[in-house]
């Protein structure tokens, strides 16, 4: 178990990387939208889980769609990852979420590359390469680091870049980070929950999974010199949900014997079984943002029975570091089945 | 050296450099030579990835491109030829085998291309074809660049399944940076954290590996219904056998 004073620890290094403090609000993925809708789940679903959300009854969902920067800067069209957190509101007034992001693998396994990463990844100033060490790059037939997006004067990508150097299970997280680019719309980018789950079926056995979400109004992104336009994504989602509700499928990747269970850096072969586990529609972004966006808050061990997660040490770390957060935030505590609540 | 703030024509130029005609040229006449030169890359083998695990051993792709000896319409005619006059072997083969999905044949400028999806162990999959319908290997594999070498093909099992495997392409994995571990792979370095390595050099790398193997499958293949067997279909649907 990850012991509060860690999570702390882990709260405050991401808070000490920020560009200025930001009281009151998370202290990454700080630009968010909460969004309703309705989950319903594939006839197959509940051959799979017996969660209560994969029955096949419809259940309510809040999602908080959110750029991942933290501070209170809203840059919609810099290449950055993108959060999706949803909570399946159970009948008994019980929830249970999913949270997730763009990003197909994270870049740490555990707790202390966690702080390690934060040591050497710290924001550093940020400058147009000069034109003469681009073309030593180019003549390297290296990629030159990207030019500043507007207004930007310092960023932690000088340091990943350097952590990666060093640790090759960082490698393809960080490497897909500087290229994930900006989505057209919160709702044309896939999502994955990236940690290893562990879900039990009616006949009792149990399977583990990594869960994704699919756009059914396929993936894009903006073209990359469009970096300039700052504020499109809440009103794009506006406007796209009076018009029309936006789906989601989501996809539940069945592990094998031998896939990476405990460690989120190492993506799963393509050639997983995939089953389709239901649709989410999202039908309406609430007036009251206060409460739907900001106050809202989201637990990746909050699980509902039939969803357990696995010894991912990071998983673990995030269960109290998102409490803790939630409090300095004065986040809305949202209430833990008692079994689920301290399980690890 | 002073860096310079805002952009000026000068940097506007030189980030525009890579898409100019020059560059290219320079880029594949000068620098791709010299750096493969400098920093040789081997090329690494084709097929899929060895794996004892069910989803990687069901559905694995064999992509083989195959030059023809005679380059001309005639040569391409003759090898459509060699395929239609082989029909229904080739369903008969499919059948009795069971374990392909499906193969395609493709001629793409002076190659004769077979594409296939396949269950098992692909030493396999090539035997049991050698046997049911080795005779359309031995006419196809007549009208290819090196081809006599190995026909006919039931007398030469294990030299036709090595020459197979040596035409099989080079199956880039589907996540970006896996390239740099099958690289690290066949140079036999076993190196974990921390090392001293310089991901701005994937490019180059990419670059470099696809020049030593210029035919490759980009990822593993796309499934709408990954980890299933064609036995296993074949029962779901209630098709037989
Ligand atoms: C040790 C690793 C991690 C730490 C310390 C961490 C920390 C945090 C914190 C403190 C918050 C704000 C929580 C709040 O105030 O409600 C947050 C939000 C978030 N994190 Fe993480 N995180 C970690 C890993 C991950 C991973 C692996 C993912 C990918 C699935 C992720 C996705 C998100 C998302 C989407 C949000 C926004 C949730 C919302 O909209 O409420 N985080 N993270």
């Amino acid at each position: 178990m990850v012991d509060a004073s860690v999570a702390k620890r882990l709260v405050q290094a991401i808070i000490d990387n920020l560009p200025e403090p930001v009281p009151g609000r998370r202290p990454v993925h700080t630009i968010g939208i909460g969004v309703k809708g309705e989950f319903v789940a594939s006839d197959v679903a509940r051959t799979y889980c017996i969660a209560e959300h994969f029955n096949g009854q419809p259940v309510p969902v809040s999602v908080r769609f959110s750029n991942g920067l933290g501070g209170l800067e809203q840059h919609d069209g810099w290449s950055d990852v993108r959060g999706m957190a949803i909570r399946f509101h159970l009948p008994d007034g019980t929830g249970s979420d999913l949270i997730a992001t763009t990003l197909g693998e994270f870049f740490v396994r555990n707790v202390a590359d966690f702080f390690e990463f934060a040591k050497v990844a710290k924001r550093e100033p940020y400058q147009r390469r000069h034109w003469l060490l681009k073309i030593a790059d180019f003549l390297r037939l290296k990629v030159p680091p990207r030019n500043p997006y507007p207004n930007e004067t310092e960023n932690v990508d000088a340091g990943a870049l350097r952590y990666a150097n060093r640790h090759r299970f960082s490698q393809l997280g960080i490497f897909q980070v500087g290229s994930i680019g900006a989505p057209e719309s919160y709702a044309r980018a896939s999502y994955h929950a990236v940690h290893t789950f562990w879900v039990t079926a009616p006949d009792g056995v149990r399977r583990p999974v990594r869960f994704s979400w699919q756009p059914v109004a396929g993936v894009r992104n903006i073209d990359p010199a469009d970096v300039s336009r700052d504020k499109y994504l809440f009103k794009e989602l506006e406007d796209r949900l009076k018009r029309w509700p936006a789906r989601f499928m989501l996809m539940m990747i069945i592990g094998e014997a031998g896939d990476a269970l405990d460690d989120p850096t190492k993506p799963w072969p393509a050639t997983r079984v995939r089953v389709v586990m239901g649709t989410l529609t999202l039908t309406e972004v609430p007036k009251d943002q206060e409460a739907a966006g900001e106050r809202i808050s989201f637990n990746p061990c909050r699980l509902a029975p039939g969803i357990e997660a696995s010894n991912d040490p990071i998983l673990e770390a995030r269960r109290c570091a998102y409490e803790v957060s939630r409090e300095l935030r004065d986040g809305c505590p949202f209430r833990w089945r008692p079994d689920n609540a301290n399980s690890k | 050296m002073p860096i310079p703030s805002d952009e000026g024509w000068i940097d506007r130029f030189v980030d525009r450099l890579p898409e100019t005609r020059l560059f290219k040229l320079v880029a594949s006449w000068i620098l791709v030579p010299l750096w493969a030169r400098l920093t040789p890359v081997k090329p690494l083998p084709g097929g899929p990835h060895p794996s004892f695990q069910h989803g990687d051993n069901v559905q694995c792709m064999m992509n083989l491109i195959m030059p023809l000896k005679d380059k001309s319409p005639v040569g391409r005619a003759l090898a459509a030829l060699a395929i239609a006059q082989n029909k229904e072997a080739i369903f008969a083969g499919l059948n009795n085998v069971g374990t392909v999905h499906f193969a395609r044949f493709v001629i793409v400028g002076d190659n004769i291309c077979m594409f296939s999806v396949y269950d098992g162990d692909f030493t396999n999959y090539i035997r049991d074809f050698i046997a049911t319908i080795g005779s359309v290997f031995n006419a196809v594999v007549e009208l290819v660049e090196g081809g006599e070498e190995v026909i006919p093909c039931e007398d030469n099992v294990e030299a036709f399944i090595q020459w197979v495997h040596e035409r099989d392409l080079y199956q880039v994995p589907d996540t970006a940076t896996d390239f740099l571990r099958d690289q690290e792979a066949l140079n036999g370095d076993r190196a974990v954290s921390p090392v001293n390595d310089d991901l701005t050099l994937l490019p180059r790398k990419l670059v470099l590996q696809l020049r030593a193997n210029p035919n490759v499958s980009l990822g593993s293949g796309y499934r709408a219904y990954p980890g299933f067997s064609v036995a296993q279909v074949r029962k779901h649907l209630g098709v037989g056998w």
